[in-house]
């Protein structure tokens, strides 16, 4: 989806103000709500029946426990990524950059894992996630040492090399790292020792989301409770006052681009080794973005980001029930997801614009 | 001429304009007297057409004003000067003057707009050229293409939002006589101000608000300077200081032939070599803008000089930014405590935290101690009579005095040996302007060495031992307080007379 990048900046000014829980998720519900209300007057318009579809959503999504799993699984990246965002954009630093960052964590998990298919279980998906998060780190403090070293707005740098990254990944497929004869730009499939552990014996359901939950817990903690949450905060609320209390501006954008980076890698290499087993072209297509709005979603708060990653998640999984169901074409998921974003937008755009006393 | 009557504005329960009377006869120049959020700006954006009032008429020239716009005001007569002019700096006076005014016609006409400037400049003793560019212009003479606009347009009352806070001594005497001089044609003028001296000096009445209302209204020629400063804050703050003469001690802060080069090359500091002894306040005095910030920037750490150094108890600290100066017991009050010395939205006890929150006991391991915190903002609360409902509450809605009371607590709570105060009293009103003034008299007391830095003569004479005076970057006077001639004084202010200081000889700095 796309999003007007304008006004990033401005929503994470508001966003920083906001800390309480109550506060902080009036405004996201009440999006959702409307976003709601108005595709389903769409799905009317449409000449179908908006409660069946809506009915068949929450069926597909989470009908059963197999449907909840694909919805966990869809979510998780979005969760891990989104954390990283909210964090940077917590310090002011706009990194777009997500879907880069992925696709160079899936392509250094992927490497990692068909170089060593003879190491144990444990330990490959271990090793191979660890390089996803690295290498997601390095393309981030890329474009943090551009930001910080040339000048360059981190908006335009984050975005751009997310071209680069998947392009990377497109000649590595095309190359060296691509399946002999498939036909189609992917990996060969990974060892079974690389593959994430199932959570739930006979559903798709991988241990990825248990990852993105102690994220998010270590993202509240890390951003409310440490001196580096602390320097993160003050820097976004204002660069003058970071100087006046010594806290390093370049060191903090490079730390917390290259922790968001690491977490962006670290949801690519959950997604090959969890999902897909092999690295696909183009598998981290739109979910840099994604990211970005769900970071918004959960108000810049890494707790809330779990539900709106949530929210996602299940949304996309439901949208294929629906459309099998009652001839809604998926689609208009994406029409969900950018209501609830345009109504969040309008609304801090509301809330900023009430008289002070 | 006007009159403004009842006039009651409230955001919320927060009443910013209660039952306000105002009355301007012509000719006449009227103080507006008050502090920050005392409704000030509240009721002259009423009369400006900008906030629309609950309750209350306003008759401009016998006409009632009502749900006016800001150009009709201008239209009715009513010219507004704003703290913070409203020019286009990359544009001539003429064009400047042209903006926004069709009395051209239709088409543009700056020569004969030129010649209006030129005759109205030469009227009122402006001595503008109206082909000079605004960004080339001083600042005084920046105001007075602010008047000139607003006397073109046919302003005949014109409201001054605090015009003399940027201004040179010599720059204030000129803007004093134009006003002057406006009053004789039978304008008038409403002068917003804090400085009870000019209100006293200029004004044929003052009215001064407080909480949003009235508190006290009279003609200049029968009140004093004490009992105006009893109406701004309503009670006494006129007691005389307590200033305890003694004998300066050793060194703590040098500062050696300093200089700073801006972004693009520009030299804003030069040669700066000063020292400042314990229990000793050298106050630094200038027009805005003439290489203060900078040195204080390079003083606190915040910015690297391009050349010299800064010594604290004889341990050279020039390059190890705040981090090294607060080790070495250097505090620093910013000027800019909105955006600088305070994060807004951030609650009390962290904004107390600010610059300690890295070291024990704030941070116990990789953590903040949330306890610690909150133990520290209690007690810097009651030391220091912050009023607030508690810790958590966030910065932006005290007021400003209270807001300076979390910086001063910061800096000095943690008894600092040196201390650079930049214009610590700015925007504040008398009773918080005494309490600031007492701090730091009470840290001289106890041996630290002061650096303040204002642009406010009378308060510098009032704290300091010494007085420096910063010119175009370079320090081009430095005295001891009994040796002052403020004639001489103003003018070294204005660029116009240079006293090197022969600091080696008189005050021992040495080069170290």
């Amino acid at each position: 989806m796309r999003l007007a990048l304008g006004r990033f900046d401005a929503l994470a000014e508001r966003a920083v103000v906001g800390r309480s829980f109550y506060r902080a998720i009036a405004w996201p519900l009440l999006a959702v709500v409307l976003a709601l209300g108005l595709t389903a007057l769409l799905i009317l318009f449409a000449g179908k029946n908006p409660l069946l579809a809506y009915a068949a959503l929450v069926r597909g999504a989470v009908g059963s426990w197999d449907r909840v799993g694909v919805g966990l699984n869809k979510a998780t990246p979005y969760v891990l990524t989104g954390v990283g965002v909210a964090l940077c954009f917590r310090a002011r630093v706009i990194n777009i950059g997500g879907e880069g960052q992925i696709a160079l964590g899936g392509l250094a998990a992927t490497w990692i894992a068909l170089m060593f298919p003879q190491a144990p279980p444990v330990v490959l998906p271990l090793l191979a996630l660890m390089a996803g998060a690295l290498a997601g780190a390095g393309w981030a403090a890329l474009a943090a040492g551009i930001r910080l070293r040339r000048g360059v707005h981190e908006v335009l740098v984050t975005l751009l090399l997310n071209f680069v990254g998947v392009l990377i990944v497109s000649e590595a497929l095309q190359g060296t790292l691509g399946e002999p004869g498939s036909g189609f730009p992917q990996s060969p499939l990974l060892p079974g020792a690389a593959w994430l552990p199932h959570l739930l014996p006979g559903s798709d359901l991988h241990v990825g989301i248990l990852i993105a939950v102690m994220v998010v817990v270590a993202g509240h903690a890390l951003l409310w409770r440490t001196p580096f949450g602390f320097r993160l905060r003050v820097l976004g609320a204002s660069v003058p006052a970071a100087a006046y209390a010594g806290i390093s501006e370049p060191r903090t954008v490079l730390s917390v681009m290259s922790l968001a980076g690491a977490l962006a890698g670290l949801a690519g290499g959950v997604e090959v080794l969890g999902v897909h087993y092999r690295l696909i072209d183009g598998f981290s297509h739109g979910f840099g973005f994604n990211a970005v709005a769900i970071a918004l979603l959960g108000a810049l708060n890494p707790i809330a980001v779990l539900p709106a990653g949530l929210f996602f998640g299940f949304l996309e999984t439901g949208a294929l029930a629906m459309q099998r169901a009652v001839g809604v074409p998926t689609p208009l998921v994406s029409v969900i997801q950018g209501l609830t974003m345009i109504f969040i937008l309008s609304a801090m755009g509301l809330s900023a614009r009430r008289p002070k006393a | 001429m006007l009159r403004m009557q009842g006039i009651s504005k409230s955001y919320g329960a927060v009443h910013a304009n209660r039952a306000i009377d105002l009355d301007v006869a012509a000719g006449r120049i009227v103080g507006l007297l008050g502090e920050n959020g005392s409704g000030k700006t509240t009721l002259m954006n009423i009369l400006f057409g900008m906030v629309v009032p609950d309750a209350g008429t306003i008759t401009f020239k016998g006409l009632g004003l009502a749900g006016h716009s800001p150009r009709e005001a201008i239209a009715a007569g009513i010219g507004m000067i704003h703290q913070h002019f409203m020019l286009v700096p990359a544009m001539t006076v003429t064009e400047n003057v042209m903006l926004g005014w069709e009395a051209t016609g239709r088409w543009l006409r700056p020569a004969a707009v030129a010649a209006r400037v030129r005759s109205a400049s030469s009227a009122y003793g402006l001595g503008l050229d109206p082909d000079a560019r605004i960004e080339m212009l001083p600042l005084g003479a920046q105001q007075r293409v602010e008047i000139v606009k607003a006397v073109l347009r046919g302003a005949e009352l014109l409201v001054l939002d605090e015009p003399t806070s940027s201004l040179s001594p010599p720059e204030i005497a000129g803007l004093l006589g134009v006003l002057r001089r406006l009053r004789e044609e039978g304008r008038s003028v409403i002068f917003i101000s804090h400085k009870l001296g000019e209100v006293l000096e200029i004004c044929d009445e003052v009215v001064v608000l407080r909480d949003g209302e009235v508190a006290g209204r009279a003609a200049v020629a029968g009140i004093g300077r004490r009992e105006l400063a009893h109406m701004m804050v309503g009670r006494d703050v006129g007691a005389p200081i307590d200033r305890v003469a003694h004998v300066a001690g050793a060194e703590r802060l040098v500062v050696a032939d300093l200089a700073v080069r801006d972004a693009a090359g520009i030299e804003r500091l030069s040669g700066v070599s000063f020292s400042v002894r314990a229990g000793e306040v050298l106050a630094l005095v200038g027009v805005d803008g003439n290489g203060q910030a900078e040195l204080a920037g390079v003083i606190a750490g915040v910015d690297l000089p391009t050349h010299g150094s800064v010594f604290v108890d004889g341990a050279d600290v020039t390059a190890g930014g705040v981090t090294a100066r607060r080790a070495a017991g250097l505090a620093h009050v910013p000027a800019d405590r909105g955006t600088t010395g305070l994060v807004a939205e951030m609650t009390i006890a962290e904004n107390l935290a600010l610059r300690a929150f890295d070291d024990p006991p704030l941070r116990r391991g990789p953590w903040l101690d949330a306890d610690a915190m909150d133990k520290l903002a209690r007690e810097r609360i009651a030391e220091f009579a912050i009023r607030t409902s508690g810790p958590e509450t966030a910065a932006r809605t005290l007021s400003g005095g209270n807001q300076q009371k979390i910086v001063l607590a910061r800096e000095l709570g943690g008894r600092p040996t040196v201390l650079v105060a930049e214009q610590p009293t700015r925007g504040l009103d008398p009773g918080a302007t005494r309490f600031v003034i007492d701090q730091v008299l009470a840290l001289r007391a106890a041996g630290g060495a002061i650096l303040y830095i204002s642009t406010e003569l009378e308060e510098a004479l009032l704290v300091a031992d010494r007085i420096g005076v910063m010119y175009k970057g370079r320090l081009v006077g430095l005295m001891p307080r009994e040796d002052v001639d403020l004639s001489r004084l103003g003018l070294m202010m204005a660029g116009a007379l240079e006293e090197h200081p022969d600091a080696a000889a008189l005050y021992g700095v040495r080069a170290p």
